[in-house]
């Protein structure tokens, strides 16, 4: 009669116990949590601020999707919508002027529909230039809503009539924020809102009018998608637009992506350590329990026997894990946001299910398919092993153990990234590095070890244990390196992009923009910025005009509509374009391709992605129409714009002299601290067509979102740090394990323990120091390959981290190693001789 | 009746120096019911020669037979097998599962054999070593001697036929081991178990029937005892 399940459940269950009671597996246990605490943690937390940054993101466009066209649609798109589940809103701008009191001024004029906006909200208040407070209604027939900027350039107060077009309307409410206000100054007069219903009325709409409609949609992605996926194909690609959050327009979009890319990188290398932290601990796990199998099989157990023992007690062991690392990771990602939520005053969405299946298939992948190899191993102990101890079951092929934790860690990438590609690239370059830090650790060890030759009786001692073990040394020192080298790389990267952002939003960012300069005003303006101290941009001139040909072949948008499908015009603008003239490159700006305006040359100077868009390079000859003079100039140079600073931008610059005399208005931005907001008025009393824009709330907004992200990057160091750590452990321990006989026998040789531990401590100072340089070495070479490659941003020198780096790796290091050989050195020694007997 | 029995049993190994004889053939026979000590010098081939009688290992040429069954014709798992119902050990070392306690520790080769009721056979057994009182203590709590206890106690649980014993008493000092060898005897009398038993002590091999003496690998003398 043999055993029954139970049987087994029971043997396993006792072992168990008693290891995990003596911390023997706590290493193990904790990798195993870990993996899946930073996975459960990670994922929540990303899918929550992902939501809460759409959540946001959307309230610049007021919706999660916008279609933008020239013409009004079909009635049918929007029943298709509301049949979709989506709800949608109308919007519709133009430009107009407004009379009061027989006195004009341009305006946007907004015309929208119930329930705009659909994300985000207005906020009003009873007069001019204060902060506003939330509503969620509109003006009602007949009244209007107005932009504080024309108080400031009407006689206007509550009450007062306007006229718009052939209609009247009451200003009833002073508009203070607008969630789509948009980063288009140019064209951005102060807004007055008006009710869709009244649109008809002010009979500014007519056949040919420049009159932009558009529609508003929100709801759950997958709705969206749907929606999407029907609609898309329809769209005209010359009159309509389609527009989603992250299109670019967005001035987060560029932080947005990074952080995204952050986010994904770093918690793949969390995971990644956490894995290897699992891979480490695994092999020690079964090693420690050679013994048993053996005294097992000499007892008569089969080697079905033992396999059902120890995968039952690693199946205990990895369920006891992945709840205890669930239980915390689901505490961990409450903490984090309820604390971010706190910060951001507004709570973050709920998550799905499959973060909790993500951290749980983690966790078993991990603990199982690392522990295969060396499980393997375990069950072909020979029982001869009970009379020669160093029998164990080297027949296996180590080649076997490396395709199936390379297998595991890419299936992994691959589960947390949902991308082959990435997870490939990564992968080979994690190979392709790991080999060179293997060669690296190689030279590194040998040649310490012949400094060390020359030093005292403990150097001299942890030299010669280096010498011995240079093999497995330089496998330790890949793994300490690793963890090193991520540890830093997550620092650095984390403060590159902070600062980064840092650097686009300073604390005295322009906040207001200043529009509609007449020329003659410039030098006052100009004058009166200096004389109150305010720190301002340049005055740029404004003249609009258009793109008419490319090395005289007519763009699309310049020709009839029956000669658009034409193959011989090519792609223009799409719109309207704001001309400036300067003598020297602007600030922020950077030139990609050619050089700046010479002397008095014709020419123009073309930003990087239109130029990109529309297929122009250096000497392409671009005719421009202004007012009705059309003229053609060469393109002299390519330009970089960084579009998320608070800075008038440009897509063309003329060299003055291709432009000079053409009539055109100024900008300006400038800023101005929120406590000296009150003299606004006083200050531009002066300049009384001049209309200044507000910004501070995007900038706000901004802000936000990107404390939003630090934090978010913050967490995820943290967590990557923690893994980092526990390989660490898992490594130092499993170091000293393997050289517990020999401490012992130097031991009983009656060699001091202070010398020991001293000998040890210094093997892993160098150990450690070694394993920081390399991995700084490796982590500037990796930080070069993204901030270049995935980041986008220019490449940076961390010396910081030269020091840095080896000093943390040697004192993290020394330190667990020490406090590893004191525990085996006052706790075992008696034992472990008895052990070795 | 021979219960096992050695037919020009010898065992070489490769070595990087070619291959190298560690026993040169042997042939033996021990009865059922005797007790055998096996004697030598340091690195003769005694634990070799043990290995290959209990079936832990398996002899370069030649074979060996217990109770009629060729050990050459079994797998592994079937040696397992054979050796969780007829042999017991004891080592030198004592070779306690760490994670069990001295119970638990009894207990296993019964609950791998899937006996009924292991737990009483082994409390009974730990009562009968003098550790009734020490059940849940686990290995490091125990001294030398009562380890050595435990593994008798763990040795005898399936009431083997046979009873191997690499130095039983090598690492206990001679008060206790006099007692580990009494308590030895007693039960190997008790149950009528027969004992092979490798020892360097002259007085404890004295105490078996029969001394078999190797050197260099080679059967050079067997004696039976007074
Ligand atoms: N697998 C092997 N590879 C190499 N040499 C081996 C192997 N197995 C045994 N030997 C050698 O064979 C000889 C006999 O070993 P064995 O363990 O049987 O000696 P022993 O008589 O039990 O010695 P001791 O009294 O010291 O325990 C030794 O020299 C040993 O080194
Ligand atoms: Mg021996």
């Amino acid at each position: 009669m043999r055993p029954n399940r139970w049987q087994w459940t029971k043997i396993s269950w006792r072992l168990l116990r008693h290891e995990l009671s003596r911390g023997e597996l706590t290493v193990m246990a904790a990798a195993v949590a870990l993996a899946v605490t930073a996975v459960l943690s990670l994922s929540l937390f990303s899918e929550r601020l992902q939501g809460g940054l759409m959540a946001r993101s959307a309230e610049f466009l007021a919706a999660d999707r916008v279609l933008r066209s020239r013409s009004e649609i079909d009635d049918g798109w929007l029943e298709r919508a509301e049949e979709e589940g989506l709800r949608s809103a109308r919007r519709t701008t133009f430009n107009s002027m407004v009379f009061a009191e027989e006195q004009l001024a341009l305006a946007d004029i907004k015309a929208v529909s119930d329930g705009f906006p659909l994300r985000g909200a207005l906020e009003v208040a009873d007069e001019p230039f204060v902060t506003g407070v939330v509503t969620h209604s509109l003006p009602s027939s007949g009244e209007a809503w107005v932009h504080s900027g024309l108080f400031q350039q009407l006689p206007l107060s509550l009450g007062s009539t306007i006229e718009v077009g052939d209609a009247e309307f009451v200003v009833t409410k002073v508009l203070t924020h607008e969630p789509d206000a948009g980063f288009n100054v140019f064209t951005d007069s102060p807004t007055v809102l008006i009710p869709y219903t009244d649109l008809a009325a002010t009979g500014l709409i007519q056949p040919g009018s420049r009159v932009s409609f558009h529609y508003l949609f929100a709801g759950e992605p997958a709705d969206i998608a749907r929606y999407e996926n029907w609609l898309l194909p329809q769209l005209d690609d010359v009159t309509q637009r389609w527009q989603g959050i992250q299109d670019g327009d967005s001035p987060l979009s560029a932080a947005l992506t990074r952080a995204e890319r952050f986010m994904l990188l770093a918690s793949l290398l969390g995971v990644v350590l956490a894995a290897t932290a699992v891979a480490v601990a695994a092999q020690r796990y079964c090693q420690r329990n050679y013994d048993a199998v053996a005294i097992m099989k000499t007892l008569g157990g089969t080697r079905g026997q033992v396999r059902r023992i120890f995968t039952v007690h690693l199946l205990l062991l990895t369920g006891f894990s992945i709840v205890a690392g669930l239980l915390l990771g689901y505490a961990l990602q409450a903490g984090v946001v309820w604390y971010v939520s706190s910060a951001l005053g507004y709570e973050l969405p709920a998550a799905s299910g499959s973060p909790w299946f993500l951290a749980t298939a983690t966790g078993l992948l991990c603990a199982l398919m690392f522990s295969l190899y060396p499980l393997l191993r375990l069950m072909r102990i020979p029982p001869l092993r009970v009379l020669r101890r160093e029998l164990d079951a080297s027949d296996l092929a180590r080649s076997l153990h490396w395709i199936i934790s390379g297998g595991t860690v890419y299936g992994l990438m691959v589960l947390y990234s949902r991308s082959w590609l990435l997870s490939a690239a990564l992968f080979a370059g994690g190979i392709l590095a790991m080999f060179l830090l293997l060669g690296i650790s190689r030279l590194f060890i040998r040649a310490s070890r012949q400094a060390g030759m020359q030093a005292g009786s403990s150097w001299r001692l942890a030299m010669a244990g280096m010498q011995r073990r240079s093999r497995e040394n330089s496998l330790q020192m890949l793994s300490f390196s690793t963890a090193v080298m991520l540890f830093l790389l997550v620092l650095a990267l984390r403060n590159e992009l902070l600062e980064d952002w840092q650097n686009q939003l300073p604390d005295d960012a322009p906040n207001y923009f200043v529009v509609n300069v007449a020329g003659e005003q410039v030098d006052a303006m100009t004058q009166m910025f200096e004389r109150e101290n305010i720190r301002s941009t340049d005055l740029y001139p404004i003249i609009p005009g258009r793109l008419m040909a490319i090395n005289d072949t007519p763009v699309r948008d310049a020709v009839s509509k029956e000669e658009r499908d034409d193959t011989n015009v090519r792609e223009g603008f799409g719109r309207e374009l704001q001309l400036t003239w300067r003598r020297d490159l602007p600030p922020e700006n950077v030139l990609t391709a050619g050089r700046w305006f010479d002397g008095d040359e014709p020419g123009v100077s073309v930003e990087s992605q239109v130029a990109e868009r529309i297929r122009v390079g250096l000497g392409d000859r671009l005719t421009f129409r202004v007012g009705a003079d059309e003229f053609t100039v060469p393109v002299v140079n390519i330009r970089e714009v960084d579009w998320n600073t608070m800075q008038p931008n440009f897509y063309m610059i003329f060299n003055p002299s291709s432009l000079e005399g053409v009539p055109a208005t100024y900008i300006s931005s400038f800023y101005l601290p929120p406590e000296r907001r009150s003299e606004l008025y006083q200050l531009f009393r002066d300049f009384p067509q001049a209309s200044l824009i507000d910004v501070d709330d995007i900038i706000q907004q901004v802000r936000s979102v990107i404390g939003h992200v630090s934090m978010a990057i913050t967490f995820v160091m943290v967590l990557v740090i923690l893994a980092g750590g526990l390989v660490l452990v898992a490594q130092v321990q499993a170091t000293l394990e393997e050289r517990e006989q020999e401490l012992v026998i130097l031991r009983t040789l009656g060699a001091r323990s202070g010398l020991l531990a001293k000998a040890v401590t210094y093997e892993f100072i160098v150990l450690g120091a070694l394993a920081g340089l390399i991995a700084t070495i490796a982590m500037e070479l990796t930080i070069f390959i993204l901030q270049t490659q995935v980041f986008n941003m220019p490449a940076t020198l961390h010396w910081r981290f030269w020091v840095f780096g080896p000093l943390i790796g040697a004192s993290i290091v020394a330190l667990l190693g020490w406090m590893t050989t004191r525990r085996l050195m006052i706790q075992r020694t008696a034992e472990l001789i008895r052990g070795l007997a | 009746m021979a219960i096992i029995q050695a037919h020009s049993v010898s065992r070489h190994v490769e070595t990087n120096a070619g291959q190298l004889q560690i026993l040169s053939p042997i042939d033996l026979r021990i009865e059922k019911g005797e007790a055998v000590a096996i004697v030598g010098a340091s690195g003769s081939g005694k634990s070799t020669l043990l290995a290959l009688l209990a079936g832990l290992d398996l002899p370069s040429t030649g074979h060996v037979t217990v109770d009629n069954v060729n050990l050459s014709d079994l797998d592994e798992e079937e040696r397992a097998i054979l050796r969780g119902d007829k042999i017991g050990f004891i080592f030198q070392s004592f070779l306690l599962i760490q994670s069990l306690t001295a119970l638990e520790n009894v207990m296993l080769p019964a609950e791998l054999a899937g006996a009924s009721n292991p737990e009483e056979q082994a409390t009974e057994l730990l009562q009968k070593v003098g550790l009734g009182d020490r059940l849940d203590h686990y290995p490091n709590q125990l001294s030398g001697g009562e380890q050595q206890r435990v593994a008798i106690a763990r040795a005898f649980i399936g009431q083997p036929a046979i009873l191997f014993a690499d130095e039983p008493t090598g690492n206990l000092d001679s008060g206790t081991g006099a007692k580990v060898e009494d308590l030895l005897f007693e039960l190997n009398r008790e149950f009528g178990t027969t004992l092979v038993m490798v020892t360097h002590d002259e007085r404890l091999a004295a105490k078996c029937d029969r001394i078999l003496k190797i050197d260099s690998g080679k059967l050079v003398e067997q004696k039976h005892a007074a």
